[in-house]
């Protein structure tokens, strides 16, 4: 690869980057009249929001100055270590954003470890199996279903089974190692099945390769094998592990609150709902820093486990997992059939009116039974599905006509696919809850805004292969100009996979948006929206489980589809489970991107 | 001016990347070479000679690093598809492996009709298809299929008649038949030494392999590390080799002859 | 469609010495079968090398001769299973399965960056079954540097700490056959191992096959390049469809090819070497020389 293009990706990663310090930094700006209203309710109830008044506090904000003034004294002040001052309490929030990063980090500490056990027990069947020379099935649909539950389902369920049935563990707070088990399993239990998912994928397609049978006729001890097979498939999984850590951020906000534990997430989310902004801009720019952190480790490790090899570019891409068998069809059939027949019983009824007694039980005329305000709990979570998979079709969409524009340049886009492959949606979601206020349409945007980076790096590794074809390599010779290249070879050549992939995406994308729901960053009372539901019930969860049931078991539903979808979608679509709410596995696509970048 | 295809002092080197410069890469010094219609020259060196280089520098696909290459007296340098049209249409290209730079979603019709819209060529453009598969003896009632629906020496003339189609002065042909099984060899070499003689096209023939270089090649350039060692009618090159690179060539073809290691074969 | 089974105990052509007793041969294969989904790939196949012996295994691409060279390496793709026999040197092995370190039979392929660890210097993977027979790591060294002089590099101290991206095509090659000698394989299974090269790099990786075979070793060379075949190998199997076609001793296969496929074969092999361009050039435009 010839410099230029080395250097246009350093470019457009430092772009990115400063991107986002700029946009934290003018936060203040962009969420325009609100601000000073904010700080009138909380802190100067006593005066009228007169004009005089708000203009008093838009000149003591720096709201006069616009935006890049705003920005440069902002950093002026960051570099000199001052984070701000609330602008609901009037006290700097830098010590504030210190302790919850602690009580975060410690908490991410219990997630790993938890995440490495589970990672292990699904790796090490992997490793047998290659030893054995067994071509062993990739890892099962239900077990990468289990390990995909977004963490404010888990969480829920989690507290429910071993804090309120089986009474072992607390259910809030943060007072002891014994309080960290329930929320370190929630955080660990998806990451860990991720990353040993990917991990077992890697080792297989390891095992794969051809030099293994020349190392094997060699006579290379297991040892040695395993030794250079893991070194061989480490390195492809690590930026995806990396990924998966930094998605654990977004997964914290909805764990923490679900235990209120005073971490970094539940201080986002209080800050975002509040619209406290220097409070969010301190701790986005903590959880930028961690991001940047782990970034720079994993790819630290990568390069010492790859060596010299990487200048030569030799690494074979592994063959694609063999999948789309009719057998695994069965699942994702199933599932949407369940599901379909949910909503379909669910439409006909009424979501609105509180026609039931408070929290009735399930009853053959009321299936799912009632609510606390005595509402039809499957009407809610049929209509529920269409509000929540209607928005989800129009995301993907816009995703899809994003990831194509930009995939097609990945050179330049290298930076902000990055940023926005990492961005977990939750984080979107608050930064743009603060700016507009909680709402579906804020919702939608903050998904969409994260979830377009998958599909443009499907669409730059498809673009790329279609380039590579020695029919699109002749055309300038027979006169055919750049444009005509694009627009009459290339994308004729990636839309069909990458429609496909999209459509394969929308359970996740419908599991993002409940997400936000559920925090409370999406759409408000009365919708009957799937995460709200769950949100609603988890309060009354020990007398009345059904209100957590109904809308949990609709969620998982979505999860076991999105699961195997992605399975059965065969080469199209990454191995790997499709997005979900913390975390946003990039496509194998995506690991030749950057394996191209790095080179 | 007489009319020729020059490559004059040609040089390309890589620009240099530091630590990761490592990947041994190809670069070219002082090259020059001439092509004039009616004649074929064959461009024969290893892997790694520079022979893709040149090709790309000379279809104006990368720029050298000195040196220029002129049509007619006209320099040709890369551009906008726009800009070269002139060139495209005087100068054509067959690639290696030419059946697959057929696109499989395209008819033998569209295929042919591409370089004639593109290159703005005048005259009626189904007419001018049905010549170009006439020459390269394709019956035009394949005009309608698709590759995948021809076979393989099929698609080879179609990629060769694309070529002609525009009814181009000269013909870069990059190793056109190393991918062919022998038999097929044989014919796709007769047809193009057939648009030489009876034709009147210039052709640079650029192959690893002096043998096919001596099938069909009156001329004979030898590159080795970027220059050209041996320059000369091509049974002079063969008889009496005076490079190293050269006579490692010409060993290497006898080596791989029949009656050089089987004598008792019955030719 | 005349089927041949070969067998050494019947042709006194290549078994001359008919009343000697035979030591095992360095491959035998029997009734060896590939089969895929239910669906025949490769016919029962029956034929064997002796110890010496160069036995080239020709066929136009989709004939079978490759699957049937990684069976006998075990190395066979998803979904394809063998069955029937294989013996090395009298040993039965599992059609389709590797045994590990039983030095009896090598591939190199087409492909050797493949072949190879991309993350682990070639030295290193030379010193692998070097070490795995008791020599310390000098020596190992030192003998991994033997194997590669032997194999045809000249200078085998640069090469060892190389990577596989750091080498060409044909060094890679030579270095999968020193690889093959230090696991002291009696049998080298070569799948178009000069297919991918250059005619120059070709001649240099057809000399090296050729001082394999000088240590009584056994090759079975798997190619569609007839004249590189008769360079090597003292005897020819022919393969179409999954069936052995033909099968004789070289010389006679050239002189006289029996199958349609064999004579196409040697009809173009004979048709476009120096002899015949040399006609053509008497007859060529040498006005174009100047």
């Amino acid at each position: 690869m010839p410099t230029p293009a080395f250097l246009k990706v350093a470019a457009s990663r430092i772009a990115a980057l400063l991107g986002l310090v700029v946009l934290i930094g003018i936060m203040p700006w962009l969420s325009g009249r609100g601000a000073e209203y904010t700080i009138l309710r909380a802190r100067y109830s006593d005066r009228e929001p007169t004009p005089e008044t708000l203009a008093a506090i838009r000149a003591e904000l720096g709201l006069e100055h616009g935006p890049l003034a705003m920005l440069g004294s902002w950093l002026q002040r960051v570099v000199t270590g001052d984070l701000g001052t609330s602008w609901i309490s009037n006290t700097p929030v830098a010590p504030g954003v210190v302790a919850a990063l602690s009580v975060s980090v410690t908490l991410m500490g219990f997630a790993l470890a938890a995440a490495s056990i589970i990672a292990l027990l699904i790796g090490v069947p992997a490793v047998v199996d290659g030893l054995r020379q067994r071509r062993g099935p990739a890892s099962g649909a239900l077990s990468a279903a289990l390990t995909s539950l977004p963490e404010f389902l888990l969480a829920a369920m989690l507290l429910v089974v071993g804090a309120i049935w089986l009474r072992w563990f607390p259910p809030f707070g943060w007072k002891g190692p014994e309080y960290s088990v329930l929320p370190a399993l929630a955080l660990g239990i998806p990451a860990g099945g991720l990353m040993g998912l990917l991990l077992s994928d890697a080792v297989r397609a390891g095992f794969g390769e051809k030099w293994v049978a020349t190392w094997r006729l060699a006579g290379a001890q297991p040892g040695q094998l395993t030794r250079a097979v893991l070194r061989r498939a480490l390195p492809s999984v690590l930026p995806q592990i990396g990924l998966v850590l930094i998605g654990l951020t977004g997964g914290a906000v909805a764990v923490e609150k679900v235990y209120a534990i005073p971490g970094l997430g539940r201080a986002l989310l209080g800050a975002a709902s509040a619209q406290d902004i220097p409070a969010l801009q301190a701790g986005m720019l903590a959880l930028l820093a961690l991001a940047l952190l782990v970034g720079t480790l994993t790819t630290a490790v990568r390069y010492v486990l790859i060596g010299p090899a990487i200048r030569f570019g030799t690494l074979p891409l592994p063959d694609p997992l063999q999948s789309g068998s009719r057998r695994r069809l069965a699942v994702p059939a199933v599932a949407s059939a369940s599901l379909l027949l949910m909503v379909m019983a669910g439409l006909v009824r009424d979501p609105f009116t509180s026609a039931h007694a408070r929290l009735a039980l399930p009853t053959w005329a009321l299936p799912f039974g009632a609510d606390a305000s005595g509402r039809d709990l499957l009407a809610r979570v049929g209509h529920g599905a269409v509000g929540t998979l209607g928005t989800a079709l129009v995301v993907v969409l816009v995703c899809l006509a994003v990831g194509i524009a930009v995939g097609l340049f990945p050179l330049a886009a290298t930076g902000p696919l990055e940023v926005a492959n990492a961005a977990p949606p939750i984080l979107a979601g608050l930064v743009v809850a603060a700016i507009t206020g909680p709402s579906a349409q804020g919702a939608a945007l903050a998904v969409a805004a994260v979830g377009w980076a998958p599909l443009a790096a499907h669409t730059a590794a498809l673009a790329q292969e279609a380039r590579a074809q020695s029919y699109v390599q002749i055309l300038p010779v027979l006169g055919v100009g750049r444009a005509r290249i694009m627009l009459r070879y290339i994308l004729p050549a990636v839309v069909r996979p990458l429609l496909r992939h999209a459509m394969l995406r929308l359970p996740g994308v419908a599991l993002a948006l409940a997400a936000l729901g559920f925090l409370g960053l999406g759409p408000q009372q009365p919708s009957p929206e799937w995460g709200l539901i769950l949100a609603e019930g988890i309060g009354y969860v020990e007398r009345a489980p059904w209100t957590v049931l109904a809308p949990a078991s609709a969620l998982v539903l979505a999860s076991v589809l999105a699961v195997s979808l992605a399975g059965a979608g065969g080469t199209a679509v990454p191995a790997s489970p499709p997005q979900n709410t913390g975390k946003l596995p990039t496509t194998p696509a995506g690991t030749g991107r950057q394996r191209a970048a790095v080179r | 001016m007489t009319a020729a295809l020059t490559a004059h002092g040609i040089s390309f080197a890589h620009p240099s990347r530091g630590f990761r410069h490592r990947q041994p890469t190809e670069t070219l010094a002082n090259v020059s070479l001439s092509l004039t219609p009616g004649t074929s020259t064959a461009l024969v060196g290893s892997s790694g000679s520079g022979k893709s280089t040149l090709v790309r520098i000379l279809l104006a696909l990368a720029n050298p690093s000195a040196g220029t290459v002129m049509l007619d007296g006209r320099t040709v340098s890369p551009g906008p598809a726009r800009a070269l049209r002139w060139y495209r249409r005087a100068v054509q290209y067959i690639p290696q492996n030419p059946a697959g730079s057929l696109d499989p979603r395209m008819t033998v019709s569209q295929l042919l009709m591409e370089p004639l819209r593109q290159l703005r060529v005048e005259g009626n453009h189904r007419s001018l298809i049905g010549e170009a598969l006439d020459r390269v003896e394709v019956p035009a009632t394949l005009m309608g299929r698709r590759p995948g629906e021809l076979s393989g020496g099929q698609n080879q003339r179609v990629a060769i008649a694309r070529a002609l189609v525009v009814s181009p002065s000269y013909l870069l042909a990059d190793e056109p038949v190393s991918g062919l099984d022998l038999p097929l060899r044989d014919t796709v070499l007769s047809l193009l030494d057939g648009l030489v003689r009876e034709e009147g096209l210039g052709m640079l023939l650029v192959t690893h392999d002096l043998a096919t270089a001596a099938r069909i090649c009156g001329t004979t350039a030898v590159l080795a590390k970027g220059s050209i060692v041996e320059h000369g009618p091509t049974d002079q090159v063969l008889e009496n080799p005076a490079s190293p690179a050269a006579v490692e060539l010409v060993k290497a073809s006898a080596g791989l002859q029949l009656q050089g290691t089987v004598p008792a074969v019955a030719l | 469609m005349r089927m041949i089974i070969v067998s050494m105990r019947t042709d006194p052509k290549v078994l001359p010495r008919n009343d000697v007793p035979m030591p095992a041969p360095a491959l035998s294969v029997k009734n060896f079968a590939l089969t895929h989904a239910g669906r025949p790939l490769v016919h029962p196949l029956t034929f064997s090398i002796q110890a010496g012996e160069g036995v080239a295994l020709l066929g136009a691409s989709g004939s079978g001769k490759s699957l049937t060279a990684s069976a006998l390496t075990g190395t066979l793709p998803d979904g394809i299973t063998a069955s029937g026999e294989v013996s090395f040197c009298g040993e039965s092995a599992a059609p389709g399965r590797t045994a590990a370190g039983t030095g009896n039979a090598a591939l190199i392929r087409q492909d050797p960056q493949t072949s190879l660890n991309p993350l682990v210097p070639v030295g290193k993977q030379l010193l692998i079954p070097l070490r795995r027979s008791g020599l310390n790591r000098a020596d190992a060294r030192i003998q991994a540097a033997r194997f590669l002089v032997q194999a045809g590099i000249a200078d085998p101290t640069a090469i060892l700490f190389r990577y596989t991206g750091e080498l060409s095509g044909g060094q890679l090659q030579r270095v999968c056959i020193a690889l093959a000698l230090a696991c002291g394989s009696r049998t080298l299974v070569a799948d178009e191992p000069t297919t991918a090269l250059d005619a120059v790099t070709q001649a240099k990786v057809l000399a090296t096959l050729r001082t394999w075979g000088a240590e009584g070793r056994s090759l079975l060379f798997i190619t569609h390049d007839l004249p590189a075949a008769a360079s090597l190998c003292s005897r020819a199997l022919v393969m179409e469809g999954g069936r052995i076609v033909e099968e004789a001793p070289m010389a006679e296969l050239l002189r006289n090819p029996r199958h349609p496929y064999t004579r196409r074969l040697v009809e173009a092999a004979t048709g476009a070497p120096m002899l015949a361009a040399r006609a053509l050039l008497a007859t060529a435009d040498t006005a174009a020389a100047a």
